[in-house]
């Protein structure tokens, strides 16, 4: 068991390192739809740890994204990047405390519907907030260069990854998947069910915050529209159930296959990006729920056991 | 002040009231006789408009016309996505666990592909048609004709479909699936046939909505998803699976929303009903008139 | 002082009295049964014991604290394991880390999964699904999920074990042997065991005191055959009031 960490350890440190040579090899574009897939991978990595280990489905993870870049936006100029950073993460992780302290009392599609409409409240209040302040849109001047954000998000990413899988190998892991199979259940052996839901959400909402403030720098233009953006949530649940959310290599998986689709699709027939999103979306939940990385995982069990 | 005592007032909120019970009661149909929340609920209003929309401007068809054709596609389309979609994960042991979580994500994948088929199709562009706009005058409110034809077509129907559920058999049966599953299929009621009509009621019902408001208000791929929120708070407010509690509750927020912005201003129509969909489902997610029992 | 005290409890759903004035205790050590027709409110006494409701009115004491009113991770934590009538596996998960979890969690507090693991092994072997820990729980006979039950409770460490009616369906064979086998638990866990059963011959065998449950109500408490030959519990059973 030991020696297969081992070599999983040694392949993940690998992949991290060819991606950071990515800014050295490749053009700007490249690094560009590189920054995006890091990104991607940091939201849909840091989502499974409540919405797929638990099963309660946040709907609205932009939120978080959103807050974080807010964060930014409010502190650029004001307080160093790499201060900003964490403190996006830790004003997402409050926000997600605040919400899932009333919110996770609320059982299944209730607290579903009710992350979209949280996501969507702190959208327009912050646009509330931007307008009485006189501010319709913000430019971020003297931003970090393109490399410098591509590090941060290859850090983020690789942080995301490791907590998912740590989180899914721990004995809190254990516990949040008993909450998914049957909470009744799971509470009457012991496992203290609204403690873990509102430690693994507030635990979700960590990176995305701080991914939130890397890449509001990244357009150098805030826009509250932009950051709270249903699509943002829309896209970070397609890519973890496709990919498979149930262990760090799902979200990895989705995060890839959809940023690839998108980079064919996205510049010339965005509808037909979205409708097969959609469509994806549905298919995967009906024909395969457990994702790609599920049936590769289905296959491996059926010929080796 | 006294601008808001206006009739004015009143009347917006008649209409909007209106037209938000006959979206909920569509909504709270299918979820009360199937536990499903259909988050795609809005874009079927959105389907119903752009049938009327274009049903005027290519053939000059009255939407008062065209509302049979967008409701007779949307019980089609209901009933489709039902055989195909839902029934499929009802069906499966895998599936049928997490039905709540994973039909939510089947709507919200149908809802994707809903608008932005339309965006595909029709543009993202607004678009608008004047029919029956002249004014009346009923006191000191002013209201154009479509309004008033909209506040009255909604009002009847949702009235007719209550009065149904109440009096017929098949309500009935209806009825006794959204109190009592597990009775309501001893006492020889096919939960399947109840199924398909839900959904095709539902359906219909959204699609008219659809129809109705294309009269009075622009037309766009994306406008369904407010009337998707108003339709969840009022069947929360109203109390999930109690169809009364939908019409009143339509006009409730009606109220709120209309008396809210008029009190605040425009731009706080959103967060005013944000607002109210949070604290209700984190406060009474029983709603208002109880009903349901929430899981706990 | 008694392991477990219900000092007139009482629990109402809506207009329905599902138990009412119900007083007893369960000494440190005993096999106690609770038996009645159906809906006389035995697993609305568990319940409330487990925590999974709150009674209306009443008080529940677990070691002389307090525990109504706690949540049943809580009272799980304190001592108290149950198993549901109509079995719970995590059916997704594999039969020894359904008992892991429970051996993680409850009032042994593993903090080590694969030390969880190992006691989990441990218990399955006394259970006798051993050679069954590597399968999926869906994939369990219901004796199987019965005897995982069990064991997932039996992981949590608990003081006080209460039995819903976990010999519904057996083999008369196979009641005794599940008797053997919970009596020999009982032994080697140090156990107090509080069971349901309407298997009448097997809760006789097994209990030193029986209580019995009629309309929410205590009707009869006392020893295996003075319960059998009361009168107002063989009313109760047959459903004629006597003469």
């Amino acid at each position: 068991m030991t020696r297969r960490r081992l070599a999983a350890a040694t392949a993940f440190l690998a992949v991290v390192a060819l991606a950071a040579l990515a800014p050295f090899l490749l053009g700007p574009y490249l690094v560009g739809v590189a920054l995006d897939l890091l990104m991607w991978i940091a939201l849909a990595e840091s989502w499974i740890l409540l919405s797929g280990m638990t099963g309660y489905i946040s709907l609205g993870h932009a939120v978080f994204f959103g807050t974080g870049g807010y964060v930014m936006v409010l502190a650029w100029g004001v307080l160093p990047f790499w201060l900003v950073v964490p403190l996006g993460g830790l004003v997402a992780g409050l926000l997600a405390l605040a919400i899932g302290y009333p919110c996770l009392r609320v059982r299944g599609p209730y607290f579903v519907i009710l992350t979209f409409g949280v996501a969507e409240f702190a959208k327009f209040v912050v646009v509330a907030i931007e307008a009485g302040l006189g501010k319709a849109g913000r430019l971020m001047f003297g931003a970090p260069s393109l490399d410098e954000l591509y590090f941060v998000m290859l850090a983020l990413a690789a942080a995301a990854f490791v907590i998912a899988d740590c989180v899914r190998r721990s004995r809190f892991g254990a516990g949040l998947r008993a909450i998914r199979e049957d909470e009744d259940a799971a509470e009457t052996i012991g496992v203290p069910t609204t403690r873990f839901k509102i430690l693994a959400y507030t635990l979700s909402a960590i990176i995305p915050g701080m991914v939130g403030t890397v890449m509001v720098l990244r357009s150098t233009y805030f826009e509250p529209l932009q950051v709270f953006d249903p699509l943002i949530s829309f896209t970070i649940v397609t890519m973890a159930i496709i990919g498979g959310s149930d262990g760090a290599p799902g979200p990895l998986m989705g995060a890839v296959f959809l940023v690839s689709l998108s980079e064919l699709l996205w510049a010339n027939l965005p509808e037909v990006y979205m409708i097969l999103l959609g469509a994806l979306l549905v298919g995967f939940v009906l024909g395969a729920p457990d994702g790609i990385h599920g049936w590769i995982r289905a296959r491996l069990a059926r010929r080796g056991a | 002040m006294d601008s808001l005592l206006s009739g004015q007032l009143l009347v917006a909120t008649l209409v909007v009231g209106a037209l938000y019970a006959l979206v909920a009661l569509g909504l709270n149909l299918i979820y009360g006789t199937m536990r499903l929340l259909n988050i795609a609920h809005g874009d079927l209003v959105m389907l119903g408009a752009y049938v009327s929309y274009w049903g005027f401007s290519l053939a000059s068809v009255s939407p008062l016309v065209s509302m049979f054709v967008a409701m007779a596609l949307s019980a089609l389309l209901g009933m489709a996505i039902y055989v195909v979609l839902v029934r499929r994960a009802l069906h499966s042991t895998a599936l049928v666990a997490r039905i709540e979580a994973n039909s939510l994500l089947i709507f919200f994948g149908v809802s994707v592909i809903l608008q932005n088929t339309a965006a595909l199709l029709f543009t993202a562009n607004p678009r608008a048609y004047a029919y029956l706009d002249q004014v009346i005058r009923i006191g000191d409110a002013a209201i154009s004709a479509n309004r008033l034809v909209v506040l009255v077509v909604a009002l009847v129907v949702c009235v007719a479909a209550i009065l149904y559920l109440r009096l017929s058999m098949t309500g009935l049966a209806i009825r006794a699936l959204i109190q009592e599953r597990d009775a309501a299929r001893l006492a020889g009621i096919e939960p399947e046939r109840i199924h398909l009509l839900s959904f095709a009621l539902g359906f219909a019902m959204a699609a008219l909505a659809g129809s109705l408001i294309s009269m009075i208000q622009q037309v766009s791929p994306f406008m369904g998803f407010p009337f998707t929120i108003a339709a969840f708070v009022i069947i929360i407010l109203g109390g999930l699976g109690n169809l009364m509690g939908s019409l009143i509750g339509g006009f409730l927020l009606a109220a709120i929303e209309t008396y809210g912005v008029a009190l605040t201003s425009a731009s706080f129509r959103s967060i005013l009903i944000y607002g109210v969909f949070i604290a209700v489902l984190v406060w009474r997610p029983q709603g208002l008139f109880g009903g349901a029992r929430v899981a706990r | 002082m008694n392991l477990l005290e219900l000092d007139a409890i009482e629990k109402r759903f809506g207009g329905v009295v599902a138990v009412q004035a119900l007083s007893f205790a369960v000494a440190t050590g005993e096999i106690v049964g609770i038996m009645g027709v159906n809906g006389a409110g035995k697993t609305t006494v568990f319940s409330l014991v487990a925590g999974n409701q709150r009674p209306s009115a009443g008080a529940i004491h677990f070691d002389g604290r307090r525990i109504d009113g706690l949540r049943p991770d809580a009272i799980n934590r304190r001592g108290i394991a149950r198993t549901f009538q109509i079995v719970r596996p995590f059916s997704g998960m594999s039969v020894v880390e359904n008992v892991a979890i429970g051996a993680m969690y409850g009032a042994g507090r593993e903090r080590s999964p694969s030390a969880a693991t190992a006691r989990a092994r441990a218990i399955l072997d006394e259970v006798g699904l051993a050679d069954r820990a590597g399968d999926r729980a869906g994939a369990l006979t219901l004796a199987g999920r019965k005897r995982l039950e069990i064991a997932r409770a039996l992981a949590t460490a608990p003081r006080l074990l209460m039995l819903d009616e976990v010999l519904a369906g057996l083999t008369p064979v196979e009641v005794d042997e599940a008797l053997a086998m919970l009596l020999a638990l009982k032994r080697r866990h140090g156990l107090t065991l509080l069971v349901i059963e309407h298997v009448m011959r097997a809760l006789m065998r097994l209990c030193e005191r029986i209580i019995v449950l009629h309309h929410g109500e205590k009707i009869a408490e006392g020893a295996p055959d003075a319960v059998a030959a009361d009168r107002r519990v063989i009313d109760a059973y047959l459903g004629e009031p006597a003469p």
